[in-house]
């Protein structure tokens, strides 16, 4: 059973080992990385830039990045949040050419929130109902909820990245939040 | 439901208060989190006893578990990830860097000049080690000065030991590995080779995680 014949599965090992190997340079490891965390940060990304558009390429940018300072990771069980932070430091840097492109469409013509359907779709548990309405939601609430509630950034941190003062970015999070309780609380 | 369809406008007070203190007893939700993210102190009587506020506190951290598993929940129901999108990414990193120090390897014509990478050498130890069965090698490191010739390096491996398999055996199984490999392949004086094992995987899981 040498590696000629057959290729260790990496899909066993735990993401130490796989950043371990990474570092040291084995393709096959950093690719067992994407596979596991790609569908993950891809749904990540879209959440924060409220469309498909450009979440390929952030997503592509970010793990080729992830490659190169892959080395300077601190705590190899720790990957999976440090792909997340680049991931969404990508997509904030796309949102900020939109905005100075004057590209702003992405979070207007919304629905008011309290006309929000309770999802309509198909739920199947409360995690999709959830997401439903996540997917409902305006672009700017839904992008600071996800960035505070999944990314752990700050307030200070979100206002500055979205150019938004900091009590708008605590409104919008107390709103997406009313949102998803109310789905919650229907859900019971 | 004037200001509140505008994302950009900051939350004014009238619409913060539009929902809930009727329901809240006087509080509001983003009061509410905030007392969460306190850790409930100082505590405030007035949340404590309020039992709308209570059934809030209860929702509030409901959702905060949940999260976390929303992105996931929703990965689960994407279709799986497009090869050649995977093959872009792995053909856009560069393998260079991790090329590592120059070791210079010894040739009978004094005037050729050999040397291979310390990327090489770790390549040849992760090999040796996926010929071990029951064992991952992870992270592998030179211990000394590789680019003098004949220096004492000490091999300094983290591995990975599968269930059901016996770790000094499986050690000692690699240990043998990588000596021959690195002998057979390089003029590096080993001075030893370290092993630490310092996780365990399932070898059983084998193909169920795709």
């Amino acid at each position: 059973m040498g590696p000629q014949d057959q290729p260790i599965d990496l899909t066993v090992a735990s993401d130490r080992i796989l950043v371990g190997r990474a570092v040291d340079g084995d393709v096959r490891a950093f690719e067992a990385l994407v596979r596991r965390y790609g569908l993950l940060i891809r749904v990540y990304a879209g959440r924060v830039l409220g469309s498909t558009a450009d979440v390929d390429d952030v997503v592509q940018e970010s793990l080729v990045q992830a490659w190169q300072h892959l080395p300077e990771l601190m705590d190899p069980g720790a990957v999976k949040s440090w792909l997340m932070r680049i991931v969404s430091n990508k997509a904030l840097d796309v949102l900020r050419r939109r905005r100075e492109h004057g590209d702003i469409t992405d979070h207007e013509l919304r629905i008011p929130d309290d006309q929000i359907p309770t999802a309509l779709v198909e739920k199947r548990s409360l995690e999709q109902a959830l997401n439903a309405v996540l997917s409902d939601l305006p672009d700017q609430q839904r992008r600071c909820w996800v960035l505070r509630e999944i990314g752990g950034y700050s307030y200070l941190e979100i206002g500055r990245n979205l150019d938004l003062p900091s009590s708008t970015v605590r409104g919008l999070i107390a709103r997406a939040r009313k949102n998803l309780i109310r789905e919650m609380e229907g859900w019971r | 439901m004037n200001d509140s369809q505008n994302d950009s406008e900051p939350a004014t007070d009238a619409d913060r208060t539009r929902r809930d203190p009727a329901e809240l007893d006087g509080h509001t939700l983003d009061e509410l989190s905030d007392y969460l993210d306190a850790g409930r102190a100082p505590a405030d009587a007035s949340i404590d006893s309020s039992p709308s506020c209570q059934i809030a506190l209860t929702s509030l951290e409901r959702l905060y578990r949940l999260s976390d598993t929303l992105l996931e929940a929703q990965a689960s129901t994407e279709p799986d990830l497009d090869e050649s999108w995977v093959a872009g990414i792995l053909h856009n990193i560069s393998r260079d860097s991790r090329a590592g120090r120059t070791i210079p390897v010894t040739h009978p014509d004094p005037a050729a000049e050999l040397a291979i990478t310390e990327g090489t050498v770790r390549g040849l130890v992760r090999a040796a080690g996926d010929m071990v069965e029951g064992l991952l090698v992870g992270r592998c490191r030179l211990d000394g000065d590789v680019t003098t010739p004949g220096a004492p390096i000490t091999i300094s491996v983290d591995a990975s030991i599968g269930w059901g398999t016996s770790i000094p055996d499986a050690a000692d199984r690699l240990r043998e590995a990588i000596y021959g490999i690195l002998i057979r392949h390089t003029d590096l004086t080993i001075a030893g080779v370290d092993i630490t094992v310092d996780d365990v995987h399932n070898p059983a899981a084998k193909g169920s995680s795709r």
